[in-house]
């Protein structure tokens, strides 16, 4: 159940992923960036429980917790030219 | 940033959480996943997300230059302090069980969990300083 649930899951990463390489515009491969890294907390909390190694949610709430400042600081970057 | 207040918002709630979340992967180093490295690298990462949404200035005016160099160093002299101690009480440079805590198994906790706190600080605050200097630079 929670093979087919981790098999779902990559294959959606992957057609996001093609955004990300052939998004036109920029906004476009952020958010393809962000979406695969919000799939990646689900992946991740699947492989704990597939594995029965509860651990992995520690791992996944990390993963969930910053996974949005690297979008941050790039569409900054983006916008101001500049992190500060 | 001072226009974009729903970054400013979702920073402010979330770096209290992250910033607790660093310190429970330290703490739960030796039983779980993580540690002193990781654990530093999260708590740094909440102070880059405050830089990003508050801005250098107001960063820099929380954690000065000199508070992040004192405490960079502060952490490796938390490392050594516990190793040299393991060597006053007669064992090895980082032979916990040696130090007189107690039974052996309870000062190798205590031990480990020093030097996790060491490690952890020093790299929180060494990362800290290059996200500051890579950020700060003007001229490329």
């Amino acid at each position: 159940m929670f093979e087919i649930a981790a098999i779902v899951i990559v294959l959606g990463a992957i057609l996001v992923l093609y955004r990300a390489l052939k998004g036109p515009r920029v906004y476009d491969r952020a958010l393809a960036v962000n979406i695969i890294g919000t799939k990646t907390v689900i992946l991740l909390a699947l492989i704990g429980f597939i594995y029965e190694r509860p651990h992995f949610l520690d791992i996944a709430l990390v993963y969930a917790l910053i996974n949005f400042i690297a979008t941050i600081a790039f569409l900054k970057y983006m916008e101001t030219g500049g992190l500060d | 940033m001072k226009e974009h207040i729903i970054v400013r918002v979702i920073a402010s709630i979330l770096i209290p959480f992250i910033q607790l979340y660093a310190l429970y992967v330290i703490a739960h180093g030796e039983i779980g996943p993580g540690g002193g490295f990781q654990g530093g690298v999260i708590f740094s990462a909440s102070i880059i997300l405050y830089v990003l949404a508050f801005g250098m200035e107001e960063a820099r005016s929380r954690i000065s230059q000199k508070m992040s160099d004192l405490l960079s160093s502060t952490g490796a002299l938390i490392f050594a302090i516990i190793g040299l101690l393991c060597i006053l009480a007669g064992g090895s440079y980082l032979e916990y069980d040696q130090l007189p805590l107690g039974t052996p198994k309870l000062a190798s906790h205590l031990g480990i969990y020093g030097i996790e706190i060491g490690i952890g600080i020093t790299v929180a605050a060494v990362l800290i300083t290059i996200f500051f200097e890579m950020a700060g630079r003007k001229d490329d």
